[in-house]
C-alpha cells in the first residue's frame, strides 16, 4: 500500500519537472478567492464615515424616530437617553469632560453625526442586529440627535443633512502624542521613603470567593452574581426551577429564550421579569397565558417597562415566541 | 543565582508608615490606604491556596497511593482532554458590576496560575459586544474591497492555502487595569492585570491578501469589521496592515475557539486588543479612518482638559508581578522566587527590575525563557523572605529604552479619567503573615 502510493508521487513529480513548473514562486499573486461582484459588495458594504460616505436613500424624522425609539431602545437606554442601569447613557453630559465623573454621550463626546448612523445600523438594536430598514435608521438617528438637542423638532435626517450636523464636541480630540511621559532606569535612593503615600484598595467589590473562605464578595460571573442575589431574597434558583417537568412547548422553548429573551430577561433590563424570579413572575402569569402571549408578540407598555413586539426580534414566528413565553412562565412559578 | 536584597531602608520606612497611618479612620477612602496596612493581617488569615483538596494520610509515604493499586481511564476516553479535576478554580473570571450583562461584556485570565508565557485556549480572556457568534467556517467569507485593483471574497478553504506563518504574540485590552486611574479597587492579579493572553497565532500576514487584492496608492486606512451581531468595527492605518498584522485562523496549534474569533480574526500584534477584530468578515481600503464607534465613544482616552486622544492603538510597556499576588501569598519564610510578567507592543522586553522597598531601591531580575517581540515575557529573581513586610513592584524596560512609569507620572500627564492605557508600575504590599494587597504608591 505504501509502496503503491509512494510510485504515483514519484511519477506527479517527474511530470511536473519536465513540464518545468517547479521552483520557488517569487513575486507572482496566488490568485485564490473570486472576485467580488457589485452586488455581493453592496450587501455587506454597511458602513458610513464622517464625510457621509455610504450613507444610503431615504430620509428619517425626528417625529418617526420618537415612536420607534420608545418602542426598541427605550427599554435600554431610557426614555430621554438617560440609560438603564448600566446600559449607556445617550444624552446629556454637557460640560462634564473636565469633571470627576464625566458623562460620555452622543451630545456631550462623540465628534461625527455619521458614527450613529453607522452604529445603529451595524449593531442596533441589540438584541436583533441588522433588523432595521434604512429609513427606521435615519429616524432613530435623528431622534437621538434631538434628544441631545442637536437638532430641532422638525428635522429630517437624509445623506445631506445627517453629513451636515456639526457635533458639539467635533474639535475634542487629537491624535495619540505617546510616549508622553519619560522614567529613568534609576537603581538607588529613587525616591523620598518619608513621602510616600500607600493607598490601599476599595474592599467588598472584588470577586475574592475562589481564595479568601468565607469573603462577602460579588460572585465571579454574571450568572453566578444573580442566583447569590435570589438566594440572597430566599428564593429558589433558576437551575432549581429547571427541574420542574417543563412542557414540550417549554421545552421547544428553551432555544428561542437562549438566542433572544435572555438578553434583557437574564438580568431583568430595565424592568423586565427576570428568569425565574418567581416574585416578578406571580402577577403576571395570573394574567393567563393568553395575555402574556398577546404581549409578547404584539407589545406591551407597563409601569415598570416596555416589552418590544417580540423583544425587537421580527424574525421570529408567533409559535416560537408563545414556546419562549411558556418556557420562561414554567421556569418562574 | 539568588541575589540579596538590600532591605535596609525598607524595615525603617515600613516601620515610619505603619506609625504615621495609626488612628485614622477608615471611612475615608483615602486615609484607608495608610489604615488598610494596619488592618490587613486578620483579612489575610482566611486566605488559602487554590482549590486543592487536602491530601489524605492514605495515599502518603509510606502507604501506596490509591491510584497506584488501580487502572485509570483507558484510550480516546476524553477525545478531547480537559484539565485535572484538582485544577478546576483554574478558570476566566468576570466583575459582574462592570458590564450590564454578560454578552457585552470582558472576563479576565487568571494570570495568578498559569507558567511560561503561553494562555491556554480555554483561559484566554473574552471580550465580546454581542455575545460570541457560532460560525460556520464553510458558510464564512473575508471580503476585500474600496481602493483596490480586485476586491475579492476568499472561503476558508482559499486563506488556508496561502502559505503561513505563526507567531507568539500578546492580546491585552487597553482597559487592563482601567479600573484603578483613580485608585486601588481590585482586590486580586486576575482583575487588574487579567485582560491579557499571549498565543501563538497561525495565519496569513494581512500584507500578502491586500497585494492580492493590489490596494491602490490612494489608500491610507483599512476598515476592519467582523461578522457577529456587534460588526465591531475599527479603522487601521495601512502601514500597521503592511508591516506586521496577521489575519489567523488558529492559535496554539488548534483552530481558534468561537471565544477568540472563530474562523477567522485579524491580529494587530502589541496593539490595543480591540483592534484585533473577531469573527472577521470585510477589509474595506479607503483614504480616510471611518470614526466609528468603537475608536470615538469608546477607546478613546479622556484627558484632564476635556479633549482626547485618538488612536491610542499601542500598548505601551507593562509588567506585573505575578508570584506573590493577592491570590498566591506566600506561605512560609525561606527562599522565594519572584515572577512576573513583562510585555510591551513596541519590542522586545529587554530588562525588568524589582524593588521591595516602594521603589526607593531596584534590583535587576531575570528573564527566563522565551524573549519575543511582543509576546508576554517571564522574569525571575530569587531572594529570601523572613516575615518583612514588602512594597514589591516591577518595572520593564523594552529595546526602544522605554521605561514603565510610575501611577504619578501617568496621573501628571493624563489625569484620572483616560480609562485606557494604564501601564504604570503596580505595587503588592507583602505583610507579616506572607499576605499580599493591592495597594497605589504616589
Amino acid at each position: 500500500m505504501f509502496r503503491s502510493a509512494k510510485s504515483i508521487l514519484v511519477a506527479g513529480l517527474s511530470l511536473s519537472l519536465t513540464l518545468g513548473t517547479a521552483g520557488a514562486i517569487a513575486s507572482e499573486k496566488y490568485g485564490f478567492g473570486k472576485t467580488a461582484t457589485a452586488e455581493e459588495i453592496q450587501g455587506w458594504d454597511i458602513d458610513i464615515r464622517p464625510d457621509g460616505m455610504g450613507l444610503p436613500g431615504g430620509e428619517g424624522s425626528v417625529a418617526d424616530g420618537e415612536a420607534l425609539y420608545e418602542q426598541l431602545c427605550a427599554t435600554c437606554h431610557g426614555l430621554f437617553g438617560e440609560g438603564e442601569g448600566r446600559w449607556p447613557v445617550l444624552a446629556g453630559g454637557e460640560d462634564t469632560l473636565t469633571e470627576e465623573r464625566p458623562v460620555k454621550t452622543v451630545g456631550s463626546y462623540w465628534p461625527y453625526a455619521s458614527t450613529l448612523y453607522d452604529y445603529i445600523r451595524r449593531a442596533m438594536p441589540f438584541t436583533a442586529p441588522r433588523s432595521l430598514s434604512d429609513e427606521q435608521t435615519y429616524q432613530l438617528s435623528a431622534y437621538v440627535l434631538y434628544l441631545n438637542e442637536i437638532v430641532d423638532e422638525d428635522f429630517v435626517a437624509n445623506k445631506e443633512t445627517l453629513a451636515a450636523v456639526e457635533m458639539p464636541n467635533q474639535e475634542g480630540f487629537f491624535v495619540d502624542p505617546r510616549p508622553d511621559v519619560s522614567n529613568t532606569r534609576c537603581m538607588e535612593n529613587c525616591a523620598d521613603p518619608s513621602k510616600l503615600q500607600i493607598v490601599g484598595t476599595l474592599q467588598g467589590i472584588t470577586p475574592v470567593g475562589h481564595f479568601v473562605e468565607g469573603a462577602d464578595a460579588p460572585a465571579a460571573s454574571h450568572h453566578e452574581q444573580e442566583q447569590k442575589e435570589r438566594q440572597m431574597h430566599g428564593e429558589e434558583s433558576a437551575e432549581q426551577g429547571h427541574q420542574a417537568a417543563l412542557s414540550d412547548s417549554a421545552v421547544a422553548g428553551r432555544d428561542t429564550y437562549d438566542n433572544a429573551c435572555q438578553a434583557c430577561h437574564n438580568s431583568g433590563i430595565a424592568g423586565s421579569p427576570k428568569f425565574g424570579d418567581k416574585s416578578a413572575w406571580k402577577d403576571r402569569i395570573g394574567q393567563g397565558m393568553q395575555v402574556l402571549v398577546d404581549h409578547a408578540i404584539n407589545g406591551y407598555s407597563g409601569d415598570t417597562g416596555i416589552m418590544p413586539p417580540k423583544g425587537g426580534r421580527s424574525d421570529l414566528s408567533d409559535k416560537q415566541v408563545e414556546q419562549a413565553v411558556a418556557y420562561m412562565v414554567e421556569s418562574s412559578q | 543565582m539568588s541575589k540579596q536584597i538590600r532591605s535596609l531602608s525598607t524595615r525603617e520606612l515600613m516601620a515610619q508608615l505603619a506609625r504615621e497611618s495609626d488612628g485614622l479612620s477608615i471611612a475615608d477612602r483615602r486615609d484607608f490606604l495608610k489604615k488598610g496596612m494596619l488592618a490587613a493581617g486578620a483579612m489575610t488569615a482566611t486566605t488559602f491556596a487554590g482549590g486543592a483538596v487536602a491530601a489524605t494520610g492514605k495515599n502518603l509515604p509510606p502507604m501506596e497511593p490509591s491510584w497506584g493499586r488501580k487502572l485509570g481511564a483507558g484510550v480516546v476516553d476524553k477525545p478531547y482532554g480537559v484539565p485535572s479535576e484538582y485544577e478546576k478554580e483554574v478558570v476566566r473570571r468576570t466583575v459582574p458590576w462592570l458590564t450590564a450583562e454578560s454578552i457585552a461584556s470582558i472576563s479576565m485570565t487568571p494570570i495568578q496560575d498559569l507558567q511560561g508565557i503561553i494562555t491556554p485556549n480555554g483561559l484566554v480572556f473574552e471580550r465580546y459586544h454581542a455575545g460570541v457568534a457560532q460560525i460556520n467556517p464553510q458558510e464564512h467569507r473575508l471580503m476585500i474591497h474600496g481602493l483596490v485593483e480586485r476586491p475579492i471574497i476568499f472561503t476558508m478553504e482559499d486563506l488556508m492555502r496561502f502559505p503561513s506563518v505563526s507567531e507568539i504574540k500578546f492580546i491585552e485590552c487597553p482597559a487592563n487595569g482601567g479600573m484603578e486611574w483613580k485608585g486601588a479597587q481590585m482586590e486580586a492579579l486576575q482583575f487588574t492585570h487579567g485582560m491579557l493572553s499571549c498565543c501563538e497565532w497561525t495565519g496569513v500576514p494581512l500584507r500578502v491578501l491586500l497585494e492580492e487584492a493590489g490596494v491602490k496608492p490612494e489608500g491610507k486606512w483599512l476598515l476592519a469589521e467582523g461578522a457577529d451581531g456587534s460588526h465591531m468595527s475599527r479603522s487601521i492605518p495601512i502601514e500597521k496592515a503592511l508591516d506586521d498584522a496577521l489575519v489567523v485562523y488558529a492559535q496554539n496549534g488548534e483552530m481558534l475557539r468561537p471565544e477568540q474569533g472563530y474562523p477567522l480574526r485579524l491580529l494587530n500584534p502589541g496593539w490595543e486588543g480591540n483592534t484585533s477584530i473577531k469573527w472577521l468578515r470585510r477589509l474595506e481600503v479607503g483614504d480616510k479612518p471611518w470614526y466609528h464607534r468603537e475608536e470615538t465613544s469608546k477607546y478613546t482616552d479622556l484627558m484632564e482638559d476635556g479633549r482626547a486622544r485618538k488612536f491610542t492603538f499601542v500598548q505601551e510597556t507593562n509588567s506585573v508581578i505575578t508570584n506573590p499576588c493577592p491570590e498566591k501569598p506566600i506561605v512560609k519564610p525561606g527562599l522565594i522566587e519572584i515572577e512576573g510578567l513583562a510585555w510591551s507592543g513596541r519590542g522586545k522586553i529587554k530588562q525588568v527590575d524589582v524593588s521591595f522597598d516602594g521603589g526607593v531601591n531596584w534590583v535587576p531580575a531575570n528573564l527566563k525563557g522565551l524573549v519575543l517581540d511582543k509576546a508576554l515575557t517571564r522574569f525571575s529573581l530569587v531572594t529570601k523572605w523572613d516575615g518583612q513586610p514588602w512594597l514589591l513592584q516591577s518595572r520593564a524596560i523594552d529595546e526602544t529604552g522605554y521605561v514603565q512609569p510610575t501611577l504619578g507620572q501617568l496621573r501628571e500627564a493624563r489625569g484620572t479619567n483616560s480609562i485606557y492605557h494604564k501601564n504604570s508600575i503596580h505595587t503588592w504590599k507583602v505583610e507579616a503573615t506572607g499576605g499580599v494587597k493591592n495597594v497605589q504608591i504616589s
